[in-house]
């Protein structure tokens, strides 16, 4: 019978329960969207590395994060290639350079070259062409989300990057990187436009044959690259993200406004949630004068803030969900990984509860003795 | 000879403003039995209230022990105090203090089901009885707004005999009323008043109640002046 009359009391005092709802819906959704853009971002961060398809990154001594690297001669793929655990190497080379837009601006842009035929390394997504296109000794990739920036150039266009001709072969959906707009091509034309020292690369990709393990082949590789960093990609991932996260004071400004969300978010539950228990103040001492303990009391008001989280949880989930849709192939960066939504349904119920506190002590205060008044 | 269901021994009670101390129920020691209309008159102030809410566990009175059915319940802690309120009393307000959320029915099986008992289906028809009783047998799913006052204190009747209790404790419970209502409700709690396993006790200012009790209490500042049944005794 509590539990029910937790919950009629919440249908009959719609307007508390609906603003006290609406402060559960903030944390999901504004703490839920500050994460998924900082997951996204995160993504952005290492996103070569991770799109790679290599088991080790080997990178120039003492780099801390991908896109910091410097340039390592690219013989380093022979030195590798020829070891018993490795079943590829493949050198990468990026940096930046300007493409000239249709109106005749400069944009900066990230250029990626890969080396053929295997293309290790490259867009993993695409909204027109393939591969394929980066075969074409003058072929580039362009991102359909920068496309308008540039000028909208289709598949087949020309156009010029670093004062070098090359044209549109194949478009990437939802490729992104988070230091520069990502722009693929072979490992000969990059030379080109980045203007890299000769025989020289950013990184070399190497992938393990089947059941090496890999902290023996890391040892390995060391021992043969003393002058390189040699990295797994995961580790090489983790460590890009954690360098932007640090040096860019980015955690900081994401861990300020999610906390202003779910700080929000509390005290409009516990605002709500207090005028709520104050307006029942009366029916709480008929119920203590009819034999409810304190326990009892304090059971409906807990099961009506976990009520009150619940269906809060669930709306706010609903709007996270249309929102990450909504970000979806946008220039936007969202992802929340899978592990999060609990997370975030299991401390937003914990807040909720949190933020009814100060509704329950004033709950079971009230005087059974006041009725009488 | 017949028991007493409720016994108060040198009970008193004092108010503290902060500053002072005073006495608002003066030593009072008293029985009351079952199978009679007992009502407790005295002018407003006079301490009514105070004595009735000692009687039914809800005030701590400052000396003195209570005994209910003769066993003693003056030092149980709060909520042993609770539970014995659920199972042994029913209590009836000045205003009826329905739960505006809950519908008629359910304001009479909240009292059996807050400590997070079931509320079983025997129960609902206990209720439904009880409530047609009183003439609010087509009122069981209606809110307590659609009501009268007389009807809402008919419903808080039921609600306070839902629990079959040992004492019906009634604070004015027609003050608010109209005379027409107040009737319906007293001749009510008159005809509670004969089952013999039960005792009844009201609290009034209205001179014009009298007539329905069986034995009448006076008070006034806090002392107990008046008592028809050691009047009946010393007359006799
Ligand atoms: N909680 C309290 N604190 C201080 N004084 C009180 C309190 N309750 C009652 N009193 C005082 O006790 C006296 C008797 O009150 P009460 O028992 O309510 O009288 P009645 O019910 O007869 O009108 C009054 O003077 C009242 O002011
Ligand atoms: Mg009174």
């Amino acid at each position: 019978m509590r539990s029910r009359v937790a919950f009629k009391i919440l249908l009959h005092d719609r307007s508390t329960t609906a603003g006290a709802l609406i402060g559960v819906i903030a944390i999901v959704f504004l703490v839920g969207q500050q994460i998924s853009v900082l997951f996204g971002l995160f993504t952005y961060m290492s996103v070569l590395v991770d799109h790679g398809g290599a088991d080790i990154w080997i990178c120039s001594k003492n780099t801390d994060n991908i896109n910091g690297a410097g340039y390592i001669p690219e013989r380093y793929v022979d030195r590798v290639s020829g070891l018993a655990e490795v079943a590829w190497a493949e050198p990468l080379l990026f940096g930046g350079a300007s493409l000239v837009t249709r109106d005749g601006k400069n944009e900066a842009v990230q250029v990626v070259g890969l080396r053929n035929p295997r293309g290790a390394a490259g867009p993993w997504r695409f909204y027109e062409g393939g591969q394929d296109g980066l075969l074409e000794f003058e072929g580039v990739t362009i991102e359909r989300l920068d496309a308008k920036l540039y000028g909208s150039p289709q598949v087949g266009d020309s156009i010029e990057i670093g004062n070098v001709h090359v044209r549109v072969s194949a478009i990437t959906q939802s490729v992104k990187g988070f230091a520069g707009r990502l722009v693929f091509t072979n490992m000969v034309k990059a030379h080109e436009i980045i203007k890299s020292p000769p025989g020289r690369c950013k990184a070399v990709l190497v992938k393990l044959n089947d059941g090496v393990n890999l902290q023996a082949a890391l040892e390995r590789v060391r021992s043969v690259l003393p002058g390189a960093e040699v990295l797994s990609a995961a580790e090489l991932s983790r460590m890009t993200r954690i360098y932007y996260v640090k040096n860019t004071g980015m955690g900081g400004s994401f861990g300020l406004s999610t906390l202003i969300g779910a700080l929000v978010g509390i005290i409009i539950i516990t605002l709500t949630m207090y005028t709520g228990v104050l307006q029942r103040q009366k029916d709480f001492a008929v119920l203590r004068a009819l034999g409810a303990r304190k326990l009892d009391i304090f059971i409906i008001v807990l099961a009506q803030s976990l009520m009150i989280g619940i269906v809060g949880v669930f709306i706010g989930f609903l709007l996270l969900a249309g929102f990450l849709s909504g970000t979806l192939d946008s220039p936007l960066p969202s992802y929340l990984p899978l592990w999060i939504a609990p997370v975030l349904a299991g401390t937003t119920l914990a807040m909720c509860v949190l933020g009814s506190l100060l509704a329950m002590r004033k709950a079971i205060s009230v005087e059974p003795a006041s009725v009488f008044r | 000879m017949i028991q007493p269901i409720l016994q108060l021994e040198s009970v008193t009670r004092d108010f503290s403003d902060g500053r002072t101390i005073r006495r608002v129920l003066y030593k009072t020691d008293m029985s009351i039995f079952p199978g009679e209309f007992t009502i407790i008159a005295g002018p407003s102030g006079s301490g009514k209230t105070t004595l009735l809410t000692i009687m039914g566990l809800i005030l701590k009175p400052t000396e003195g022990e209570i005994s209910i059915q003769n066993e003693r319940v003056t030092h149980l802690p709060e909520n042993r105090l609770a539970t014995v309120r659920q199972q042994k009393y029913g209590f009836v307000f000045q205003q009826a203090e329905l739960l505006p959320a809950l519908n008629v029915i359910e304001n009479v099986v909240v009292a059996s089901g807050i400590q997070g008992q079931k509320v079983s289906a025997g129960l609902r028809k206990k209720a439904a009885e009880l409530l047609d009783g009183f003439g609010m047998g087509d009122c069981l799913s209606m809110t307590t707004q659609q009501l009268s006052g007389g009807q809402k204190q008919r419903v808080a009747i039921a609600r306070a005999l839902i629990n079959a209790p040992a004492l019906l404790l009634c604070d004015e419970p027609t003050s608010a009323l109209d005379s027409e209502s107040s009737t319906i409700v007293l001749d009510a709690l008159k005809q509670l008043s004969k089952d013999t396993t039960r005792g009844l006790i009201m609290v009034t200012h209205d001179p014009r109640v009298f007539p329905y009790a069986d034995r009448l209490i006076k008070i006034e500042n806090g002392s107990i002046v008046y008592d028809s049944r050691s009047q009946g005794a010393q007359e006799a």
